[in-house]
């Protein structure tokens, strides 16, 4: 299809007025001025904007499902708790693919997450990457060809669960620390063992799930998504992958990176935050809305997270506030910089930065047309394309309800 | 010693709050009507509105504030929120959001009020400068305690009317300490036939209005059962925080079963009863934002909710905006985001500012929230539309004088800015 006459915003800070998109087989075919339309269907697209589809890397979707029930209380699907090191575990075996979220996600020109496991644990598991489309199962959904992704935290959340009664855990911020570094020594031993066995053809020590995974992000081949707050939570973290050779994807929440950038950016780890999310727990003090704009002033991979199936649908509207707050200490943000945090930042931290997120030939073709200004609140995404097919249209909305809890439910349709 | 110390403080207070100020070249939402009065100068007298004029000449002695033709609202107002009750959510022995008392329904958030929390401030930034302040369910099941209102001049004391009405919850959920919904609901009528009996008995004529309505003088399990009488006698609200469409056509049995004035709030499936609601005069306060049900309660939550129920006539105001954290620790950016959020669903954008400025005073019984001659000068100018999150609050203007309008975080964030 050929989209024409749009604001489009390209997702790496280009920004073309009046502009076309033509798409074709799944793929963005060209972005520019004055297409000629090789006899596809056209789009009139004057008065509105166009963007990559948005993409969030932090949400609990299909584990954290709403409406909440008692059995969620009892023993919940966001984290496995049994131990501190969950790190054999692989979230997308959780995953309810009728959540509502995904539906709400789409809706609001979402069209990749990363589904994470929680805080709890200090290694909490691998987290698998969706595209919001209908589905029986999460493998209906799941988007291949990126770096495989695994959660991490630090702070108040794994020793808060360690200090309970019962449980098996370190219960200082000092403990958790070097309970990490005692997984990572075991697991340079059991890689160092396998190479060896390789090598030399030897035997191979025994097959251990979670040394195996904590290998990989030794070996680079596993992307660590760390959950922490403090200054210098992320300081001790970012030593912790130093002493061990390898490289944090993203810092995520890090409500206090703005006060450290120059840690993130000689690291090559991005920060992943909210706009204004703070205080509700201690550690979250100091978060500032003006965070995003500070950081990516200082030069680091920067983008909004939401970690929320609701925040999660206005994560341009998060940018919004957070180049707001920026505005307040004399610092710009144009929409074409802003763009890049929910679209091609983002992207590049699940390994798809060549695939999505970006609007240029080639890429897949996930794009939103929006009704207006992408960052105006009253903005709707009028068309949703995933890999070139329209996912939601609304002007064409599917019949309600989508999902199928909500099929046949009393109180929901008029 | 004490009369003296407060004559003081008047005395200080008087040269601040005599001060006239004059907004000129404002685009000026005074909520009377559906339109702004354009290039508006506003006089501002002794902490009220003197008066509002298209092209007005400012007296000479007044403090200019050029609003070069951007966007001045009421303050903001905010119907339901807990700022000023909690600092720290995750850490309880910074809150003092619910009462534990399993004796008394009348938990007096009033006296828990700190207006130098940090929320407050940034609230205040935000634009608020009103908020009914809820209480947390109590351990008297299902009263949650007496609301009130506090209005965000600087300083500790943010209290503005307390002792408002009474508040209770009732539905589904882990809260509840009475079991079934249903004997929730027969608590709930029990009290108020009790209160009802005691009338005769107990009716020393106290307005339950003012400052702080009668209960100087009343233990604490006497001031719940005081302020039930007054919502039996029709003088003060009861507020009923329900979701499902079941309670809140229980809701409407209640007010017409006892000739009581009932608000609704949460009323995530009220779109379905919009046109009971109005019949039977019941306002909602809801957040527009909701369209994902927490629980069993809330599976008909959209955002249109707002747009239907006005449209059939219904009070509605925003509050418990943004839900979650975004609620109390946003109480005035979650406030606008989330009134934005109706207007993009079809709320009309005049009906959207009532809904957080008159609307949230009135069903409260109370006046206000607009920029007419005599009212109460709570006012702010905006860089933009104060409904778009991207806008910023630049004058923050409270009883009359300008507060600060810089919060902890732009402290911060100003501390950090050449970090690199």
């Amino acid at each position: 299809m050929l989209l024409r006459g749009a604001t489009i915003l390209d997702g790496i800070g280009g920004r073309i007025d009046g502009g076309d998109l033509l798409l074709r087989g799944g793929k963005i075919v060209a972005v520019g001025k004055g297409l000629a339309n090789p006899g596809v269907r056209e789009i009139d697209a004057q008065g509105r904007w166009i963007t990559p589809g948005i993409i969030d890397v932090h949400t609990h979707s299909g584990t954290w499902v709403m409406p909440l029930t008692a059995i969620d209380r009892e023993a919940s699907d966001v984290s496995e708790v049994a131990t501190p090191n969950a790190a054999d575990t692989w979230i997308e075996t959780a995953v309810n693919a009728q959540d509502m979220a995904f539906d709400r996600a789409l809706a609001n020109g979402v069209t990749t997450t990363q589904i994470l496991p929680g805080s709890t644990p200090i290694f909490a598991g691998r987290s698998v990457v969706v595209k919001p489309v209908r589905g029986a199962t999460v493998w209906d959904m799941k988007v291949v060809g990126g770096v495989q992704g695994f959660k991490m935290a630090c702070g108040e959340n794994p020793k808060s669960w360690g200090a309970d009664e019962n449980n098996e855990g370190p219960t200082s911020r000092q403990g958790v620390i070097s309970y990490m570094r005692q997984q990572f020594l075991d697991a340079q031993r059991y890689k160092h063992a396998v190479e060896r066995a390789r090598k030399a053809g030897g035997s191979m020590p025994p097959r251990d799930l979670k040394l195996e995974t904590i290998a990989g992000i030794l070996a680079g081949e596993i992307r660590v998504n760390l959950h922490c707050y403090r200054a210098g939570d992320i300081a001790a973290v970012l030593s912790v992958a130093k002493e061990f050779g390898f490289t944090i994807g993203a810092v995520h929440h890090a409500t206090e990176a703005y006060k450290i950038p120059s840690l993130l950016r000689e690291a090559g780890t991005c920060a992943a935050v909210w706009a204004d999310w703070w205080g509700f727990k201690v550690e979250a003090q100091d978060a500032i809305r003006a965070e995003a704009p500070l950081l990516e002033r200082a030069g680091v991979c920067v983008m909004m997270h939401s970690d929320s199936a609701t925040d999660g649908q206005r994560l341009n509207i998060a940018a919004a506030k957070a180049a707001a707050a920026g505005r307040r200490i004399g610092i710009e943000t144009p929409v074409e910089t802003m763009i890049k945090w929910t679209t091609s930042n983002p992207a590049r931290l699940l390994g798809l930065g060549d695939k999505v997120g970006t609007l240029a030939p080639g890429f897949q073709a996930d794009v939103v047309l929006w009704s207006g200004d992408p960052f105006s609140i009253y903005s709707r995404p009028d068309v949703v394309v995933i890999d070139g097919a329209i996912a939601w249209d609304r002007s064409n909305l599917p019949e309600y309800p989508v999902s199928d809890f909500e099929l046949g439910r009393g109180g929901v349709n008029p | 010693m004490r009369i003296v110390v407060s004559l003081l403080a008047i005395a200080l207070a008087m040269p601040l709050s005599a001060q006239t100020i004059a907004v000129t070249h404002a685009e000026a939402w005074t909520m009377e009507g559906d339109a702004p009065v354009r290039d508006a100068t506003i006089i501002i007298e002794d902490g009220r509105i003197r008066s509002v004029t298209a092209g007005g000449t400012p007296p000479p002695d007044a403090r200019i504030i050029d609003a070069q033709g951007k966007p001045v609202t009421p303050g903001l107002v905010n119907a339901a929120t807990q700022i000023g009750l909690v600092e720290i959510s995750g850490s309880p022995d910074t809150s003092d959001r619910g009462s534990a008392d399993e004796r008394s329904p009348g938990h007096d958030v009033s006296r828990a009020l700190n207006g130098n929390s940090t929320l407050v401030s940034l609230a205040r930034a935000d634009g608020l400068t009103r908020a009914l302040i809820f209480p947390s369910p109590s351990r008297h099941a299902p009263f949650s305690g007496e609301p009130a209102f506090a209005r965000l001049r600087g300083g500790a004391d943010i209290l503005d009317v307390a002792n408002v009405g009474i508040y209770a919850v009732i539905g589904g959920g882990e809260w509840d300490r009475l079991g079934s919904r249903g004997a929730q609901w027969t608590a709930l009528r029990n009290a108020l036939d009790e209160a009802r009996n005691g009338l005769a008995s107990h009716n020393d004529g106290t307005k339950h209005r003012g400052k702080r309505a009668g209960s100087a003088t009343s233990s604490k399990a006497e001031q719940g059962k005081k302020m039930l009488r007054a919502v039996v006698q029709g003088e003060a609200p009861l507020a009923i925080e329900t979701n499902r469409e079941s309670d809140i056509r229980q809701a409407a049995l209640l007010a017409a079963d006892y000739g009581i004035r009932v608000i609704i709030v949460g009323g995530a499936e009220a779109w379905r009863v919009a046109d009971m609601l109005a019949a039977a005069d019941i306002s909602v306060v809801l957040d527009p934002g909701a369209n994902i049900p927490r629980s069993f309660d809330q599976l008909g939550v959209r955002q249109d909710n707002a747009a239907i129920l006005a449209k059939a006539g219904v009070r509605v105001a925003v509050g418990q905006a943004g839900g979650g954290i975004h609620a109390s620790y946003n109480a005035g950016m979650g406030l606008r985001e989330s009134a934005g959020l109706a207007v993009a669903n079809g709320l009309p954008y005049a009906e959207a500012l009532r809904a957080v400025t008159v609307n949230p005073m009135e069903m409260w019984g109370r006046g206000g929230g607009k920029l007419t001659e005599g009212a109460e000068a709570d006012l702010v100018i905006w860089d933009g539309d104060p409904l778009e999150p991207s806008s910023i609050a630049t004058h923050v203007i409270v009883e009359g004088r300008e507060t600060a309008s810089r919060s902890r975080q732009d402290m911060l964030a100003e501390r950090y800015r050449d970090i690199r």
